[in-house]
């Protein structure tokens, strides 16, 4: 693994203003949400690095101000040594980014859908041809190419927004929750791909709150809690020989005082 | 390339679906077929009537001007049983019962309304469920009151044989076309915009399709030209569409011939008419842009875009009710279009007015544009819950 940080967060902060309803389902007074409170860590070329933590610990903001959909109130982050405050276009290009948010326009079939975003990323028309051949098989995506994305079933929508995701071949993939809604079957064509992403050089950071995918796919791991980086390191430094369950739980009850 | 890709998407999602051209191209086809249907009726239907009308009393004078103003189409028959006559009336078989008090003429003539007296009476009876007793009811009233006026006669209005109205036909559609149809050019296009950016653009977002796109290294600018390019071609051609609808109806609707209207207009009144309409549809599109890309569903646009309906329509009837409009509303969007479009209808001579709306009309085209480009960037407009 070459130790070039690939994804890197300084400092991070991002705070949302909540209105008179969020405050009330918040049970909260506070006008001010703190999402993610200076976080900071780094992501190398390589490697698996997943972002655990509960609902609400500022995983997906994070993600997603790496994504460059919005923009952290303090701190900054480099993807590919491209700011996503300074350089927004230049990090898109290098990522890959996967989210239950972005959807894909159920009239189009995944054969247009990859030729348009490969269009969106400037990608040239062969190498376009060639992926598309390429992760449409990998993903048993050639059958239903010409199939309207809104009569495909969820676990072949998941592909298809997988490799439009990936259209690009970006240096970076970001999944956010990965594997959640998926069937079991589906669920395991994506983790069997990142691994693949994984041994073809590219450098993937995942969010997730599912232990066993940490320990199936991770190399580092960064522990969010209430947007702080409560620990961080590979597998085996952070769990100390337990597992990343009984970590997390120790960590966790440290932090809020409180046992679950 | 990405901005081409763009516009080809909003084609190809248009253009692949036959329900969404259906509904830009029916509502001109539609009007046609209905003002038509409707100048068809008015104008060609027959106006012959047989009336059958029973007298009771006598009067050689009105009953001359019937027979003159009626010809053959109406037979007088006297009777002197008025019960037996009202009864034919009450079946139907007769058109109406005319009811002259004694000796009518000389009455009238003899008559002063200064004494006091009981005036001479005609009585009317008929049906008014019935058309030709009615009709004949209608047009025998109007000429009785014309005879009455005649009597006391002070002096005529246009009673000469001579022609009155110099204004030709065309010159009478020219006049009916520069009131009406700007303002309904307006509305057919803003329509037109509504439905189809509100569903692109708002819908984009609601559906979280458009989210996809900014995570592409495409730059919103781009993202907002690709909207407004296609869905202003689009919508132009429904525009057209209407637009064409009432061109062609109207003159069938006022009963008159197409040829004559056109060739009142030089070509240069057509492309100016033409670059005022097709900038118009960019002005409309990129500001329903802005509102669709600013709300959060396609719900929420549509009761935005209700305002700015009533701001358009505002504006493109202030110079139906306002006379003395001055030059300077051409750097207005839409009321100097609207005004540029009367003028070229009614007289043909608005050059420089047409050219500085239409450059208006861009400008704030472009300013939308940008709007939109900075909202696309805005992560509370875009990501706001």
């Amino acid at each position: 693994m070459e130790e070039t940080a690939i994804v890197k967060a300084e400092g991070l902060r991002k705070t949302f203003t909540l209105s008179e309803k969020q405050r009330k389902i918040e049970k909260t007074s506070q006008k001010l949400k703190v999402a993610v409170d200076g976080l900071s860590f780094s992501a190398y070329r390589g490697e698996i690095y997943g972002l655990l933590g509960p609902n609400g610990a500022g995983k997906t903001t994070t993600l997603r101000i790496l994504s460059t959909l919005i923009r952290p109130d303090a701190g900054d982050a480099f993807v590919g040594g491209c700011s996503v405050l300074k350089e927004g276009e230049k990090v898109r290009d290098k990522i890959g980014f996967m989210t239950s948010e972005l959807k894909l326009e159920g009239f189009f079939t995944p054969s247009y859908l990859f030729d348009f975003f490969g269009a969106m990323h400037g990608v040239d028309k062969a190498m376009l041809a060639e992926r598309k051949e390429e992760l449409f098989a990998r993903f048993g995506i050639d059958r239903f190419a010409e199939v309207k994305v809104s009569d495909l079933s969820t676990g072949m929508l998941q592909k298809v927004s997988l490799v439009v995701a990936i259209v690009h071949d970006p240096e970076v993939v970001i999944f956010d929750e990965p594997t959640n809604g998926l069937d079991v079957l589906t669920a395991k064509v994506v983790t069997d791909f990142l691994l693949e992403l994984k041994a073809m050089g590219k450098s993937i950071l995942l969010s997730t709150h599912i232990f066993s995918l940490v320990e199936k796919l991770c190399d580092r791991v960064g522990i969010i809690i209430d947007g702080r980086m409560a620990a961080e390191g590979t597998l085996e430094e952070l769990c100390e020989g337990k597992s990343i369950e009984d970590k997390f739980f120790e960590i966790y009850e440290g932090i809020k005082g409180e046992t679950v | 390339m990405k901005l081409k890709a763009l516009i080809q998407k909003e084609f190809r999602r248009f253009f692949g679906d036959p329900k969404l051209i259906i509904t830009l191209i029916l509502p001109g086809v539609l009007i046609y077929l209905i003002y038509s249907l409707m100048g068809g009726l008015i104008w060609d239907r027959p106006q012959t009537h047989d009336y059958n009308v029973l007298v009771l009393g006598e009067s050689a004078a009105v009953e001359a001007l019937f027979e003159t103003t009626f010809g053959e189409e109406l037979t007088l028959t006297h009777t002197d049983d008025k019960d037996a006559a009202l009864e034919e009336v009450k079946q139907g078989n007769v058109t109406a019962l005319i009811s002259f008090s004694e000796d009518f003429d000389n009455a009238v003539a003899s008559y002063d309304p200064s004494s006091g007296l009981p005036a001479p009476q005609v009585e009317i009876f008929y049906r008014s469920a019935d058309d030709t007793s009615s009709a004949f009811y209608t047009a025998a009233t109007s000429l009785l009151s014309a005879y009455e006026g005649s009597i006391s006669n002070a002096f005529d209005v246009n009673l000469g044989d001579a022609q009155y109205d110099f204004s030709s036909t065309s010159e009478v559609i020219m006049s009916v076309l520069g009131g009406l149809l700007p303002f309904l050019v307006v509305t057919l296009i803003f329509s037109s915009c509504m439905s189809i950016t509100l569903e692109s653009v708002a819908g984009e977002k609601e559906r979280g399709t458009l989210a996809t796109i900014l995570v592409t290294s495409v730059r919103r600018s781009d993202i907002a030209l690709g909207k407004v390019i296609p869905l202003s071609c689009i919508a132009a051609i429904g525009a057209l569409s209407s637009f064409l609808g009432i061109a062609l109806s109207m003159p069938q609707l006022m009963g008159m011939e197409l040829g004559g209207v056109f060739v009142e207009y030089a070509f240069g009144d057509y492309l100016l008419l033409l670059g005022l309409i097709v900038s118009i549809v960019p002005l409309i599109v990129s500001a329903m842009t802005v509102i669709s890309t600013y709300a959060k569903s396609v719900k929420e646009a549509s009761s935005y875009s209700g305002v700015i309906m009533i701001v358009v329509m505002v504006l493109s009837l202030v110079s139906t009710f306002v006379s003395g409009i001055g030059d300077w509303v051409c750097c207005i969007p839409v009321l100097g279009t609207v005004v540029a479009i009367q003028r070229i209808l009614e007289d043909g001579a608005a050059l420089v007015m047409g050219l500085i709306s239409i450059a208006v009309n861009l400008a704030f085209t472009a300013l939308f544009i940008f709007l939109t480009a900075k909202m696309l960037s805005s992560e509370r407009i875009m990501f706001g819950k």
